[in-house]
């Protein structure tokens, strides 16, 4: 075999490598970003999929089970409205009416069991955000496993 | 006033810079040597300008003059000086103005130290320092001001990020540009020869210990950033693959992989146009990164408000990557004819292989940080790639550049006799082998990390090895000490006996990446006061909250009994800071390192309501502490390998 031939080839399987790496990799990693409206209109496609929803909490929507850790709220964009059911501690900013980003999965009969509600990052870094000042009185926040 | 004469500098120094421009391409034209002076002058004027404007900004600081906008967004009159004086860059615009500083002055010290020598380089070394200074300049002066003014002047000013009231920030971004800017001195090097296409080893002869001086900045300012991640952050990681991280590391990979095939060209006069191309990469990504954190583009901690800075870099960027490698292309005739590689197991071929993966891992991580750039532009759906296609896709690249960590530095250049492959690998192998068993019988069930482990016993033995050979025949010979014959050998090849110390801090390094990431336990419970929870060896006792009112903020903090089996570790306790002005407050973990494990406590949240009941998330992160430990080998070895030769003696090395 020649010289030229071999690296050609011996390059070849690194790329095939590399292909396999990152698709293999992106496959695993890559979590979208819907809307409520998104999500109603592909509804079979999404199925099982691990998904990011954002949307705003439905005013009179949020109810909590009494073992005070059961919520089940719907996420609306102005034009679909999913139903979210979630077991955990959601962040303190999270209330109805407000704007709310939720990670999971869609189940059975439409409803969207979410694993997290994330807290909605500023996208700016600044310190000084105009906003309500927080309130050391009690905190408790979302599962968050990135940093901030 | 401060202002004034900080802007009038830079506007000053931007003349000057144009006039460096300028000098070496009218000296060519005319032939009159009279110009070339010129742009050494030019490079003296901006060194002496930019540095008035950075201590007037810096004075703006330190004095609290409020007239200046920057002043007023990161200090406040409580602020104590030195978080002042690191106000410098704790936002965008003093960043760019702190970047331009260290580049002058990395241009100063190339203009006095080559004063007499490298005459046909030199003016257009110069005119690359200008060319990107002067982009600084017009950036600074135009797009992101520091020397803005406002009007009423304000009372007090508002302070930095609390976040970035930390030593570690302090000497975090300085080190990073330092890493940055020092990759400079090699492209401009790289490009002067292009240009005056004289392509023979010199430019990398010279430019060698620049190059090792800014790798070992850049390898610095990463992992302090890590640790600062680890320390301040309080989510018990230390690295996300966040784009800003990801930003600082990717110059990293070419920077690392520039240093291992410059060698083979010194040696074997190969891979010319591939180290040049290398440079180009690694110099236009660390623009790339300054695009990437501070456009806008992508949103994370670091990210400064957006504005005009974006398009000028990315403008930027352009025109280095057109012009260097058009350059390149132009070139090309003078780059033929190179030497071919005679067998595939050698040294040569050894370090063409840590390219092939440093470049892979550059492309990967590349492609995962602008994916969801790339398809919310082209298909309009917003997604993000999560730290587990980092770790998937990296994982196996770098155990198998660890892997080469071992073989390339001991097998022979040219073609590996198995003689050679014999004496070099055979007992370090056995060794890694022989620990591999150890391990798998003992703790260690997974395949990744024992792999990892294997091959970092497999990296040591192979240095100790080689060493002790090396010690043994030198105590032969001339009849030395195990120390002062230790102390010849470095001395004699500063170069081989430095890189191989770094590689033990790496080997630490991915010793305390692999324990951590493989074995870390996390648990997360609510506790009421006197309650108990057991997670492994470690007994944890909640004792209550405290509340108290600090300076700058009000501070919640949970107070915790640690025991590690039975030995009492002391209290612990991780609090929540709340500022006035933030939305949500900022946590401060508290964690006990040993050789063998981190305890990390973050107190994530607390109820009022149920009176003293804490919620506590606990890490226990195995061998983390040998990473911080294998940056202090790395210092100890770049030390050994910069260090200025003995005169006389030896080999010298120019440059």
């Amino acid at each position: 075999m020649s010289r030229a031939k071999r690296f050609i080839i011996g390059g070849l399987v690194i790329l095939a490598a590399l292909v396999y790496l990152i698709y293999g990799g992106m496959q695993e990693a890559i979590v979208y970003f819907v809307t409520p409206a998104e999500l109603k209109a592909n509804d079979a496609g999404s199925k099982g999929k691990f998904l990011r929803l954002g949307g705003m909490v439905v005013k009179g929507s949020l109810q909590r089970d009494p073992d005070g850790l059961t919520y089940r709220f719907e996420l609306t964009d102005g034009s679909a409205a999913i139903p979210i059911y979630f077991r955990g501690v959601p962040p303190d900013l999270f209330t109805e009416g407000k704007g709310a980003v939720v990670e999971g999965k869609i189940g059975d009969k439409g409803v969207f069991v979410a694993s997290a509600i994330m807290a909605k990052h500023s996208e700016e870094y600044s310190p000084h955000e105009q906003g309500k000042e927080s309130s050391p009185r009690s905190f408790i926040p979302g599962k968050e496993k990135t940093k901030p | 006033m401060t202002a004034g004469v900080g802007y009038v500098s830079i506007l000053l120094a931007l003349i000057c810079a144009l006039g460096g421009i300028v000098a070496p391409i009218l000296a060519h034209r005319t032939g009159n040597e009279r110009y070339f002076a010129g742009a050494r002058a030019a490079i003296l004027g901006q060194f002496v300008l930019v540095t008035l404007a950075a201590s007037a900004l810096i004075y703006g600081l330190v004095s609290t003059d409020f007239s200046i906008k920057y002043v007023v967004n990161n200090t406040t009159r409580a602020t104590p000086f030195y978080y002042r004086v690191t106000g410098l860059w704790g936002a965008l615009e003093g960043s760019l103005m702190l970047w331009e500083w260290i580049l002058i002055i990395f241009s100063g010290l190339v203009a006095w130290i080559y004063k007499d020598r490298h005459r046909e380089l030199m003016p257009w070394v110069l005119m690359i320092f200008s060319i990107v200074s002067a982009f600084f300049l017009l950036v600074v002066a135009f797009a992101s001001n520091p020397f803005e003014t406002v009007f009423p002047v304000p009372l007090d000013g508002r302070g930095l990020n609390p976040l970035l009231e930390d030593a570690n920030m302090m000497t975090h971004p300085p080190l990073l540009y330092t890493g940055f800017v020092g990759l400079t001195v090699p492209y401009a090097f790289a490009m002067a020869a292009l240009i005056v296409g004289k392509l023979n080893d010199s430019w990398i002869v010279t430019t060698r210990r620049w190059t090792i001086t800014a790798w070992f900045f850049l390898t610095l300012g990463n992992l302090v950033g890590a640790y600062w991640s680890y320390h301040v952050l309080g989510w018990g990681g230390y690295w996300a693959w966040d784009p800003v991280e990801n930003a600082a590391f990717m110059p990293w990979l070419p920077a690392t992989a520039f240093l291992h095939s410059i060698q083979v060209q010194e040696r074997r006069h190969m891979l010319k146009v591939w180290n040049l191309s290398l440079i180009i990469i690694a110099f236009a990504l660390t623009i790339f990164g300054t695009f990437l954190t501070r456009s806008g583009v992508l949103s994370s901690i670091h990210a400064f408000a957006s504005g005009p800075v974006g398009i000028l870099f990315l403008a930027f960027l352009a025109v280095i990557l057109i012009g260097s490698f058009g350059l390149l292309a132009y070139r090309a005739d003078h780059l033929k004819g190179q030497p071919q590689l005679d067998s595939m197991v050698s040294r040569e071929s050894a370090f063409l292989l840590n390219n092939v993966v440093l470049v892979s891992a550059l492309f990967t991580i590349f492609l995962g940080t602008i994916f969801p750039l790339i398809s919310e532009a082209v298909t309009g759906s917003q997604l993000s790639v999560g730290a587990p296609y980092f770790n998937w896709v990296t994982a196996p690249l770098f155990l198998v550049l660890v892997f080469l960590m071992g073989v390339g530095p001991m097998i022979a250049w040219r073609r590996a006799s198995l003689d050679n492959l014999k004496r070099n690998f055979l007992w370090p192998a056995v060794a890694a082998l022989l620990i591999a068993v150890v391990l798998a019988v003992g703790w260690v069930r997974d395949f990744l990390p024992l792999l990892g482990f294997t091959l970092c016993a497999f990296v040591t033995a192979t240095i100790l090895f080689d060493t002790a050979l090396a010690v043994r025949a030198r105590r032969r010979i001339a009849g030395e000490g195990v120390f002062s014959a230790l102390v010849t050998l470095a001395r004699r090849n500063q170069r081989r006996y430095g890189g191989l110390v770094v590689h033990l801090g790496v080997v630490l390094i991915i010793l305390g990446i692999a324990g951590s990431m493989s074995y870390s336990v996390e648990r997360e419970a609510t506790l009421g006061q006197g309650e108990t929870l057991t997670v492994g060896p470690y007994k944890i006792q909640f004792q209550g909250l405290r509340a108290s009112q600090q300076p700058t903020h009000f501070r919640v903090e949970g107070a915790f009994q640690v025991h590690n089996n039975g030995h009492d570790l002391g209290l612990l306790t991780p609090a929540l800071k709340f500022f006035p002005g933030q939305q949500s407050p900022i946590g401060r973990a508290v964690y006990r390192s040993s050789f063998t494990q981190d305890l990390y406590l973050i107190l994530s949240g607390f109820s009022e309501i149920e009176k003293n009941r804490a919620t506590l998330r606990l890490l226990v992160r195995p061998l983390l502490a040998w990473m911080w430990l294998g940056g202090f080998v790395i210092v100890l070895g770049t030390l050994v390998a910069i260090w200025p030769p003995k005169k006389g003696g030896g080999r010298r090395d120019e440059g």
